[in-house]
């Protein structure tokens, strides 16, 4: 092992806990203990990542098999935004699965699952090549699986299945992507700019192993072709799955791409290429499918999934522009929507766990039972729309001047007009949600109004997020410097 | 943050006021009523201090550059600065009159939380000097609005805030486009720099009038431009008296400010927007009269009558550009309409909410009679009414004048006879006769409120005499009343408020003194009247009332239901075709690959038949070894995947070897 050897810890710790949440017994202990071993080992994880980054980045080759199969970690400015950004959320989310779970069976594997694929998410971050990027990414597939089917119904072991099998048939492509770039690669790590040799840039095999790869990783983030399953999976997930799955292993397919795209492929590889195009083309329908499905879709949860889909392919979009405007405003979705999605699945989750209401028609007067949930979820909803101030506006204004100022002026435009509608129907599918819930109607009956109000545990994690995108929707400035930065150094 | 912070307080105040009186009403109530008057009238004492700096033409504006990562700047000349004076005042009036009108109202603390938001964000509209800065505090305005509009949550309400909220969505996403599109091709979004950059602009026009009508596109919903004025004749009514006084008093004239700056700042002397803004401004203007004279609601008469005023302002707007150089009168007849029209606005609405506060009800034929007997009341709404009408020595008669003196002025330029005088000809013979159509709107109104006996319940109309307000809403309502004739009747008030507000439309003065009380403008009042009383006697007598058995007459609105634009065009096109059509493609080709590999390939088939077959054996355990089971249920379909894994895998470097 050549390297920082510290840069393992933030990975393997959580797996750790996670084995030793699976040893303990909880008719001897009780659950407390699991409470306080998840809690607790989020929140040092974050002090130990905040040391890491104060030192220079590092690198670590742990094993190395060969020149090709060798694990390797190390810490760039993407390493610092990915985990910190997952570490922040994974804690509030959870001290929200606390109370969520506590009427659920089964909790020790949930939180077992949850603690291990926190430190996989984390390696995803860390990975320092393809190969160990692919690594974590099948692992972390695995071990989001069984918080997928936790509840055991049929529908959600179906769903579960489909995620499998979605998931892998797009670590198929990855894989492929892989191979390819070991052999005419003149290097295996990232490194900005690209590592394929000269040769065999400019050549259509290249590129449709670009665009092999490319819809490979979309499977994960939910960009058609390849994105059926998460309709199914993210909503029949307990809800602070269901906030992980949609918020953050969608990125894990987001970074994968920008890995791929900006640090083996090289962006100039594929600007201007039939690729850049197509997958232009990709993303754009996607965006424009999510909104429309979620839309028409009347569960609450599975119309956030649909909406996911739509809101990760804003990035998707950002990215494949390959300009800076482009890849600022990928990222800052991608910090925003990541927050923004969890507040609106946990919000969904605590109507679904205190008013036991599935469906959107049946949200009215919810605002007067339960007023900090769906204040905090109003907030998050306006913000995914784009209103500003809030923070959606800032990744929508980026996008669009990127999408204004692709050489193919044509596409641009129909991207941009794309965004807009997409907004629009955010609004379509959002907006009545909230209305339905403060503004009940004349006939709502005050006298019999029970308070449906979940207690801290939920309440303060949502809080905390709300306040905490509306502060980075306001002064957003410290996120565009950093993605600015990294956009110059890889474009 | 640099620059003056008094203008950053002036919009961020009465935002942090919304929540300490939110905070205070759930306390006591009737000290959140006083507090929301005491941050409204603080507002008004920060402005007025500005005064000095504004007649020594003192530079005072203010940057925050970290805000929402594009910043924010304001700034404050002589036109935003009287604008500041009028919105501060009428939210003023409003919120003095607010007391009694929402004695009897649920959830007033939500009203006033937002009714103090929308002041600030409105504020900060008309103070912006960037277009990042006005659609920031666009959106939070139109959303702080809404609550007001469906404050009152009844069926109709509710609809009517759907649509508002509607409206606003889509004029907010449009105009982004459109902002977006000016700094893509000029590179900035600031109004001095558009100006400049404008100046010797040698790319493509095109595209910037696309930016341009997408723009309008926003601001032309908000202030109820044709074909997108759908919102405002049914959000007026259903708004609560106070907030309508607002919404058509001020919200609207955040639109006009917009056209305002793309008429100026974007295009100032073009001709070829001015025509098109003609167009659009004289449909609306006629428009808006038009069905004020079928309503039979008073506020949807008020509210169609701002839809007609709001077309006068365009068309001032649109002569501004028109008239090129020599615009001096255009310029000061569209300041002078938006100022008369807020403050003729606040006095009708609020005279409108008072006879809602003790009847009601806003049906003609309910409320008729309401006002015999009452001396104030009737001084008020005829204040208001004259005003409106363009009586000779109340205000909005100077106004109305600039804006025909500019129209005729520019029939006059002309050396020839040809197709484009007779456009204006036409414009000018429009001009006189909405001029006509709102007098005989008002004259119906008057007679409904003021000469006719209710038929049932005069009693009851009568029985509110001496007591039907209290006096802290009298003095809300009586100041701005008499307002309006004081301007009237000495212009040079009027002047002086032209004068400081043309700088912003890059407007000089007018090279002749107008003599508003000489004979051929006042002619011009003369005719419009005359055509108005004609009108009331020969059709709204006859063709809007209709006997109703017991000989009495009753008002009637003969115009079929659904014949408007919302109900024909927009709500089949918005929510039916598109969805469907957007449905069926996003349903059919996002399901493609899902049905090939399910249906065709039969691919998931497999791992779903392994996977039931391992739920029925387990099904019948009673307690299973649940991590056990977990790892059981994942590992068949795990090797299943890595199968479907394989396979693909094998496909694919078959095909590269194939392609190498």
């Amino acid at each position: 092992m050549k390297g920082n050897i510290l840069l393992l810890v933030p990975i393997i710790f959580p797996i750790i806990i996670g084995l030793v949440i699976k040893e303990h017994d909880i008719r001897k202990y009780g659950i407390r203990k699991i409470h306080r071993l998840t809690a607790s080992m989020p929140i040092i994880n974050m002090f130990i990542l905040i040391g890491l980054f104060m030192m220079e980045n590092h690198s670590l080759g742990v094993i190395g098999l060969n020149n090709i199969l060798s694990i390797r970690l190390y810490t760039d400015e993407i390493t610092k935004f990915f985990t910190i950004l997952t570490t922040f959320i994974w804690i509030l989310v959870t001290f929200y699965s606390f109370e969520y779970m506590s009427d659920e069976k089964n909790v020790k594997s949930f939180y077992m699952f949850l603690s291990i694929s926190y430190g996989l998410v984390l390696g995803l971050g860390f990975a320092g090549n393809m190969f160990t990027y692919y690594l974590f990414y099948e692992f972390m597939t695995l071990f989001t699986f069984p918080l997928v089917i936790h509840s055991k119904t049929k529908d959600s072991m179906k769903a579960g299945i489909k995620y499998l099998a979605y998931s892998f048939s797009g670590a198929a492509l990855v894989l492929i992507g892989i191979i390819f770039t070991y052999y005419h690669g003149v290097d295996t790590e990232f490194r900005s700019g690209g590592i394929l040799n000269p040769d065999i840039i400019n050549n259509n095999i290249t590129l449709i192993i670009y665009l092999l790869t490319f819809i490979g990783f979309g499977s994960k983030a939910g960009m058609y072709p390849l994105h059926a399953w998460l309709p199914n999976a993210h909503p029949v997930a307990p809800a602070p799955a269901s906030g992980i799955l949609s918020g953050i292993i969608t990125k894990a397919g987001v970074l994968g791409i920008i890995r791929f795209t900006f640090y083996v492929y090289g962006a100039n590889t594929i600007r201007g290429s039939w690729v850049q195009t197509t997958i232009l083309i990709l993303s754009i329908f996607t965006i424009f499918m999510g909104s429309m499905l979620a839309f028409r879709t009347k569960e609450l949860k599975k119309r956030l999934a649909f909406s996911s889909v739509s809101q990760v392919s804003y990035i998707l979009f950002g990215i494949a522009l390959l300009s800076r405007e482009g890849f600022i405003g990928a990222l800052s979705h991608m910090t925003f929507h990541a927050i923004l999605k969890n507040i609106l699945f946990l919000g969904a989750g605590a109507i679904i766990y205190k008013a036991d209401k599935y469906y959107t028609h049946e949200l009215k007067g919810i605002g007067k039972q339960m007023p900090i949930t769906m204040w905090t979820f109003t907030i998050a909803s306006l913000a995914l729309i784009g209103i500003p101030p809030l923070s959606g506006f800032i990744s929508k204004w980026y996008l669009g001047l990127g999408g204004l100022g692709f050489t193919n002026y044509t596409l641009g435009v129909v991207g941009v007009v794309t965004l807009i509608v997409s907004a629009l129907l955010t609004g379509g599918y959002l907006i009545p949600i909230f209305v339905d819930a403060f503004f009940p109607g004349q006939d709502y009956n005050y006298n019999i109004r029970i308070s449906y109000e979940p207690t801290k545990f939920m309440t303060i994690p949502l809080i905390i997020l709300t306040v905490v995108v509306v502060l980075l929707g306001i002064f957003p400035n410290f996120l565009i410097v950093l993605f600015n930065n990294i956009a110059l150094s890889i474009l | 943050m640099e620059g003056n912070f008094t203008l950053l307080f002036l919009v961020f105040f009465p935002m942090v006021g919304g929540i300490l009186s939110y905070i205070i009403g759930r306390f006591n109530k009737r000290a959140r009523d006083y507090f929301a008057i005491l941050i409204t009238l603080m507002e008004f004492i920060v402005i007025i201090g500005f005064f000095p700096y504004i007649t020594n033409n003192l530079e005072t504006s203010v940057t925050w550059v970290d805000f929402a990562g594009l910043g924010l700047e304001f700034t404050l000349d002589g036109f935003r600065f009287i604008y500041g004076i009028i919105t501060i005042f009428m939210w003023l009036g409003t919120t003095i009159f607010s007391v009694e009108y929402f004695k009897s109202y649920r959830n007033r603390n939500r009203y006033y939380l937002f009714m103090l938001i929308t002041l600030g964000a409105t504020l900060g509209v008309l103070f912006s000097v960037d277009f990042i800065t006005t659609f920031i505090m666009f959106e939070i305005m139109s959303f702080a609005s809404y609550v007001m509009v469906i404050h009152d949550e009844k069926v109709k309400s509710i609809k009517s805030a759907d649509t508002y909220i509607a409206v606003s969505l889509i004029g907010g996403m449009v105009m982004l486009i459109g902002i977006m599109l000016i700094q893509h091709h000029l590179g900035t979004t600031h109004f001095l720099e558009i100006s400049q950059v404008m100046e010797d602009f040698n790319g493509d026009i095109r595209s910037i009038y696309t930016a341009a009508i997408l723009m309008m596109v926003g601001f032309g919903s908000k202030a109820g431009m044709f074909p997108i004025h759908i919102w405002l004749p049914n959000a007026h009514p259903s708004a609560p008296a106070p907030a309508s006084a607002l919404l058509s008093g001020i919200l609207t004239k955040t639109g006009i400010f917009g056209a305002a700056v793309i008429s100026s700042n974007l295009f100032l002397y073009d001709e070829v927007w001015g025509k098109g803004i003609m167009v659009f401004g004289l449909i609306t203007m006629f428009i808006g009269a038009f069905f004020a004279l079928f309503s039979i609601d008073i506020k949807r008469i008020l509210a169609y009558s701002s839809v007609s005023q709001i077309g006068f302002i365009l068309v001032g707007l649109a002569m501004e550009g028109i008239l090129g150089e020599h615009n001096a009168l255009a310029i000061r007849g569209a300041l002078l309409h938006m100022v008369n029209h807020s403050l003729i606005k606040l006095v009708l609405f609020m005279a409108a909410g008072v006879v809602y506060m003790n009847l009601h009800d806003l049906n003609l034929n309910k409320i008729r009679g309401f006002g015999r007997g009452k001396p104030l009341f009737l001084f008020i709404f005829s204040m208001g009414g004259l005003s409106l009408i363009g009586m000779p020595f109340w205000s909005g008669f100077i106004s109305k004048t600039l804006l025909h003196e500019s129209i005729v002025e520019h029939i006059w330029m002309f050396t020839e006879y040809n197709m484009e005088v007779r456009f204006f000809q036409f414009a000018e013979g429009l001009f006189m006769l909405t001029g006509g159509l709102t007098t005989a709107y008002m004259i119906k109104l008057f007679v409904v409120l003021f000469i006719d006996k209710n038929p049932d319940t005069q009693d009851v109309n009568d029985s509110f005499n001496g007591r039907y307000m209290t006096r802290l809403s009298t003095v809300g309502l009586i100041v701005p009343a008499i307002l309006l004739f004081v301007l009237g009747t000495f212009p040079s008030i009027m002047d002086s408020i032209g004068k400081l507000g043309q700088e912003f439309f890059f407007g000089h003065d007018p090279s002749h003194e107008v003599h508003y009380f000489s004979w051929i403008n006042v002619k011009g009042a003369v005719i419009s009247i005359s055509i108005g009383i004609i009108v009331y006697f020969l059709v709204i007598r006859n063709f809007l009332m209709e006997g109703n058995g017991d000989d009495d007459l009753e008002y009637i609105n003969p115009w079929p239901k659904n014949l408007n634009l919302e109900e024909g065009i927009y709500k089949p096109i918005l929510s039916d075709i598109l969805p469907n059509i957007g449905g069926f493609i996003a349903n059919n080709l996002g399901n493609l690959v899902e049905r090939i590999a399910y249906v065709e390939l039969g691919i998931f088939k497999v791992v779903d038949n392994l996977y039931t077959r391992h739920l029925s054996i387990h099904d019948e355990e009673k307690e299973p070894n649940k991590l056990l089971r977990l790892l059981e249920a994942i590992m068949p379909n795990t090797m299943a995947s890595s199968l479907l894994q394989f396979t693909i895998g094998l496909v694919a470097i078959l095909l590269l070897v194939i392609l190498l």
